[in-house]
C-alpha cells in the first residue's frame, strides 16, 4: 500500500476516521490543485474574519489553477494560480530529480538520532519523468510524508526552477500555512523549520522581507496576505527549532506517535472528519458569504487557539476535553450565543451544513410561502381562511375576527397605503417595504452573527504591516480619532492576538464610537487575555448595561469587586451563578464605606445603579464620582446617560456638553445629544447631532436608524433617501451644526 | 437626593423590554410625552415574549390616552391593539431597526384589535436609551 495512495487517493473520499492522510493530500493537492474541495479548504485556510469577499479575488485567481488535473489547466493570464503552475511547467525536469536523489539519500548535516525516525525508502514517490510540475508535487509530497513519519525534511539544494518572486512568495506562503495546519501538533519552530528547508530547496526567501508586493498583485490581495501572514505570525528562525526537536526527539521515536496524538487530539473524529465538517461549513458558507463571515472568524480564531494550546506535547493535555471543546469552537459544533454555549447539537457535518443553510434560507422560503399564498394579490384567501378559522376560536378572537372580516380588504389596504403616504412608516409602497425586508435580512443576519460576540475585522485595513501599530492605535485614540484608532489597534491585535492592552483599546475606541456590540467583541478578547483586569471588567459591565443584557452586565460587576485588590474580600467567597442586583449593590455599598474618595468605585456603582433604573441613586454616585475626578470625559457622558433615561433631558444635555468640552469627537456623546433631543419631540435638532455622530463614524448603525426616525418626525422625507443610501454628503450640508 | 429605591414594577424583570416600558413611563410625564397623548390617544397592550410568541409573557398596557405605563393585562376595557412579539423583535421595532410593516409581514409580530390603531404604533412614540 503506497503511501503515494494514501496522499493523492485518500483526499478524494474523507471517510469518517480513516486514516490521517487526508491533510497530506490536501496540502499536496492543494498546491498542485486537483479537486474543488480542496479549493474550498484552501480559501478557508489563510482567512481570517471577513475575508471571505476578498476571498472571491482568490477563488477567481485560484479556480483555473485547482480545477482539473495537474497537467491541463486553461491558461489565464491574470491569474495567479496559473503563473504560479506556469512557473513550474518552465523549470528543467532534471532539477527535480537532483532533489529526489537528495532525498532518496538522505544527508544528516543537522540531526543525530536519525535512526528512530522512518527510513527513507518508505517514502515513496513518482518517477522523474513526466511534467514539472508532476516532479515538484513529488518533491512536495515527500515533504508531506516527512511530516507525517517525523522525518524532519531537510534542504536540498535544487537548481533555479524559474520561480518568480511572486510565485516563490505564494509557494511560502501557502505551504507554511498548509504546514501549521498539518503539523497542528507539533511545536512551532518544527512547523517553521520544516517550511523553511522546503523553501531553501526551492530557493525562496523565507525573510518576512519577502512581503514586498510582487508585481501585478493588487493591493487588496497584498493586505489580505498580510493578514494571513500576521495571524500565522510569520516564520522565524530555524535555530530554535534544533533545540526544539532535541527535546521532541524522545516522542516522536515511534512514527506512529503523530498519528496517535491527532487521533487524541481530535478524539474519535479524527481529521477526517473534521475535514469533512470544515469543508461542508465552507460549502454552505460559499453560499452565505456575508452572514457565516463572523462565524468564520469564530471558528479561525479559536483554530488558532487550539492550535496554540495544542502545541504542548503532553499527550494528556492533548486528550483533555478543554482542548477537545476548543477544537469543536473552531469547527464551528459549538457556538457561543449570549454568552450562553450552544452546541449545534448535529451528528453528520452534512446535517449541519443543510440546517445552517435552512435557518439562513428561512427568510427566502418565507418569501416563497408568502408569494405562495398571494398576500400580494388580494387578501380574499386570507379573510376566508380567518373566517373559514372562525369557527375553532373562542370568544374574543371571535370578535376580532369578525372585525377584521368586516374590514374589507381594499380598505384595509387604503388605510395602510394612506398611513404609509403620510411617512409614517417611511414613503414605501408595498414593492419598497418588500425589498426593505429582503435587505434587511442580511442586515439583521449580520447584525444577530455579530451579537454573538465575534469580532469583526474591517476589510481593508492600510495599518496591517505597520512597524507599531499598538502605539500608534493609542496615540490615534489620544488624538480623537476613534475610526483611525480602531484601524491601527486590529492590525495590533491581528499581529499579537494575545496583547489584551490591545484588544482593550480597541474595545474602549469602539464604546466610544458608539458600537457596543464590537465593543464587547473586543473587551471580551481583553478578558480572555487578562481575566482579571479591572478597566475590561467594567468596560463589559457599561457595555452589557447598554445593550440592556441585565445578567451579563451584573456578572461584570461583580467580577470588578471580587477582583479589586482592595475590595475583593467585601464579597463572598463563593461566586454563585444567580447573583442578585440588591446583594451585589449590598457590597458596593460597604466598599464604598472603606474607601470613599475612589472615583472607579462610585462609576461602577453608577454603572450598577443605572442597571437596576435606580436613576436618582446612579446619578448622585457619578456626580460624586466627577467631584474626584472632574476632567473624565467619560464619566461626563455616564452621568447624561443617566439623566436622560430618566426623562431630564435638559440635564443630560448639559452633561454630554461637558464631555464633548473634553473630547470633542467622542461619538456617543453626539450620539446621545441627538438622542435627547429626539426624546423632548425637537427632531431638527436631533438630526444635526446625529449626523455630526455619523460623520464622524459612519458605521454607527444605531444612529442611522434614529436619524430615519428623526426625519420622519420632521417631515423631512426628501432627506429620506440620502439617509437611506447613507449619504453623509448630502447630509452634511443640509444639516450643519 | 434621597434614595430612590426602584419601585417600577419592571426591576426584576429579566426582559429588555422592562428597561423600556420604564423608559416610557417616565417619558410620558414630560411634555413630549404629553404631546403624544394628544397625538396618538390610543391604549396599547403589549405582549412581550422572552424566546418564542406566547410563551411566559409579560404584557404592559402602555397607555396614550391617560398617560400611563402598566404591567398586567388591560383592566379598563379592550385595548385598541394588542401587540405580541418576542423581546428583542420589540426592541428593534422600537428603536427602528425592524419596520413595524414588515414584522407584521414576516410574522415577528401579531396584532389584534383595530388595524389603523395599529398602524400607529411605530418607532417614534418610544424614547430612544442613552448609552452610557
Amino acid at each position: 500500500m503506497a503511501m503515494r495512495e494514501l496522499v493523492s487517493g485518500g483526499a478524494a473520499c474523507a471517510e469518517p476516521g480513516s486514516s490521517s492522510s487526508n491533510p497530506l493530500g490536501a496540502l499536496a493537492n492543494a498546491l498542485i490543485g486537483s479537486s474543488s474541495k480542496t479549493q474550498e479548504r484552501l480559501q478557508e485556510v489563510p482567512t481570517s474574519t471577513n475575508r471571505v469577499s476578498n476571498g472571491n479575488i482568490y477563488e477567481g485567481g485560484l479556480e483555473p489553477a485547482l480545477h482539473g488535473s495537474e497537467f491541463d489547466h486553461p491558461p489565464h493570464a491574470s491569474s495567479q494560480g496559473s503563473v504560479f503552475l506556469q512557473g513550474f511547467r518552465s523549470s528543467g525536469q532534471d532539477a527535480f530529480a537532483n532533489a529526489w536523489d537528495e532525498i532518496q539519500n538522505p544527508q544528516m548535516p543537522l540531526f543525530q538520532g536519525r535512526n528512530n525516525l522512518i527510513p527513507p525508502d518508505q517514502i515513496q514517490f513518482q518517477p522523474h519523468d513526466g511534467p514539472p510540475q508532476r516532479v515538484l508535487s513529488n518533491f512536495l509530497h515527500s515533504f508531506v510524508n516527512s511530516g507525517h513519519g517525523g522525518l524532519p525534511f531537510h534542504p536540498t539544494p535544487l537548481p533555479a526552477l524559474g520561480l518568480s518572486k511572486g510565485e516563490k512568495q505564494r509557494i511560502r506562503d501557502r505551504s507554511s500555512i498548509m504546514a501549521r495546519h498539518l503539523f497542528a501538533d507539533k511545536n512551532e519552530d518544527f512547523v517553521n523549520a520544516q517550511v523553511n528547508a522546503l523553501l531553501s530547496s526551492l530557493d525562496i526567501d523565507t525573510d518576512v522581507q519577502a512581503r514586498v508586493t510582487p508585481p501585478g498583485r493588487s493591493q487588496e490581495m497584498e493586505n489580505v496576505w498580510n493578514d494571513s501572514q500576521s495571524m500565522q505570525n510569520g516564520p522565524r528562525d530555524a535555530d530554535g527549532w534544533i533545540a526544539e526537536y532535541d527535546q521532541h526527539r524522545v516522542q516522536k521515536g515511534d512514527p506512529n506517535v503523530w498519528a496517535q496524538s491527532f487521533e487524541q487530539l481530535h478524539g474519535a473524529n479524527g481529521w477526517a472528519s473534521e475535514f469533512e465538517n470544515e469543508q461542508s461549513q465552507i460549502a454552505s458558507f460559499g453560499q452565505v458569504r456575508g452572514a457565516s463571515v463572523p462565524s468564520l472568524a469564530a471558528m479561525e480564531q479559536t483554530r488558532v487557539l487550539a492550535h496554540t494550546l495544542a502545541q504542548n506535547p503532553d499527550p494528556k493535555f492533548k486528550s483533555s476535553k478543554f482542548l477537545q471543546f476548543v477544537s469543536k469552537m473552531s469547527r464551528g459544533e459549538i457556538t457561543f450565543e449570549d454568552n450562553q454555549v450552544k452546541s449545534s447539537g448535529l451528528p453528520a457535518p452534512g446535517d449541519w451544513a443543510t440546517e445552517y443553510q435552512q435557518q439562513f434560507n428561512g427568510g427566502q422560503s418565507w418569501v416563497d410561502q408568502f408569494e405562495r399564498e398571494e398576500l400580494f394579490r388580494g387578501s380574499a384567501g386570507w379573510v376566508n381562511e380567518f373566517t373559514t378559522a372562525r369557527e375553532q376560536q373562542g370568544p374574543v378572537d371571535d370578535q376580532w375576527v369578525n372585525e377584521f372580516s368586516k374590514l374589507h380588504v381594499q380598505d384595509w389596504a387604503d388605510e395602510f397605503g394612506r398611513q404609509v403616504g403620510e411617512g409614517i412608516l417611511g414613503d414605501d409602497s408595498w414593492a419598497d417595504t418588500y425589498d426593505e425586508y429582503l435587505n434587511e435580512q442580511t442586515i439583521v443576519k449580520q447584525q444577530s452573527v455579530t451579537s454573538k460576540g465575534v469580532y469583526v475585522f474591517s476589510k481593508l485595513n492600510p495599518y496591517v504591516g505597520h512597524p507599531n501599530p499598538f502605539q500608534e492605535g493609542q496615540e490615534l485614540f489620544r488624538e480623537g480619532l476613534l475610526s483611525e484608532a480602531v484601524l491601527a489597534l486590529e492590525a495590533e491585535v491581528l499581529k499579537n492576538p494575545d496583547n489584551s492592552e490591545g484588544w482593550r483599546f480597541l474595545g474602549l475606541a469602539h464604546a466610544e464610537n458608539d458600537d457596543d456590540q464590537q465593543a464587547i467583541a473586543a473587551m471580551m478578547r481583553a478578558h480572555e487575555a487578562d481575566p482579571t483586569n479591572l478597566e475590561v471588567l467594567l468596560a463589559l459591565g457599561v457595555s452589557h448595561t447598554n445593550e440592556l443584557e441585565q445578567a451579563a452586565a451584573l456578572k461584570y460587576l461583580y467580577s470588578w469587586l471580587r477582583h479589586h485588590p482592595k475590595y475583593g474580600t467585601v464579597s463572598s467567597p463563593e461566586l454563585s451563578d444567580s447573583l442578585h442586583h440588591a446583594d451585589v449593590a449590598r457590597y458596593f455599598s460597604d466598599a464604598a464605606k472603606i474607601s470613599p474618595e475612589d472615583a472607579d468605585l462610585h462609576a461602577v456603582l453608577g454603572v450598577l445603579y443605572n442597571l437596576s433604573r435606580e436613576y436618582d441613586d446612579a446619578a448622585e454616585s457619578f456626580v460624586t464620582a466627577l467631584k474626584l475626578r472632574p476632567y473624565d470625559y467619560s464619566l461626563w457622558n455616564k452621568l447624561g446617560a443617566t439623566q436622560a433615561n430618566s426623562a431630564q433631558a435638559a440635564d443630560a444635555i448639559l452633561a454630554y456638553q461637558h464631555a464633548l468640552d473634553l473630547k470633542p469627537n467622542y461619538v456617543r456623546a453626539w450620539a446621545n445629544m441627538g438622542i435627547s433631543y429626539a426624546n423632548q419631540g425637537m427632531y431638527e435638532d436631533s438630526i444635526r447631532y446625529y449626523v455630526r455622530a455619523l460623520a464622524m463614524n459612519p458605521k454607527a448603525d444605531n444612529a442611522w436608524q434614529y436619524l430615519r426616525i428623526s426625519l420622519s418626525c420632521a417631515s423631512r422625507t426628501d432627506m429620506m433617501e440620502a439617509c437611506d443610501s447613507r449619504n453623509l454628503e448630502v447630509l452634511q450640508k443640509e444639516f450643519p451644526l | 437626593m434621597a434614595s430612590n429605591t426602584s419601585t417600577s414594577t419592571t426591576a426584576s424583570s429579566p426582559l429588555k423590554a422592562a428597561a423600556l416600558m420604564e423608559q416610557m413611563k417616565l417619558h410620558l410625564a414630560t411634555d413630549a410625552g404629553k404631546a403624544l397623548l394628544k397625538k396618538i390617544g390610543l391604549v396599547y397592550q403589549l405582549n412581550i415574549a422572552p424566546k418564542k410568541i406566547g410563551f411566559n409573557e409579560e404584557i404592559y398596557v402602555v397607555d396614550l390616552k391617560k398617560g400611563e405605563v402598566t404591567k398586567g393585562p388591560y383592566e379598563g376595557g379592550k385595548p385598541d391593539a394588542a401587540f405580541s412579539f418576542k423581546d428583542d423583535d420589540f426592541i428593534k421595532i422600537s428603536s427602528g431597526k425592524m419596520n413595524p410593516q414588515i414584522a407584521f409581514m414576516r410574522g415577528a409580530m401579531k396584532i389584534k384589535g383595530s388595524m389603523s390603531a395599529a398602524n400607529k404604533f411605530t418607532p417614534d412614540i418610544f424614547p430612544k436609551p442613552s448609552k452610557m
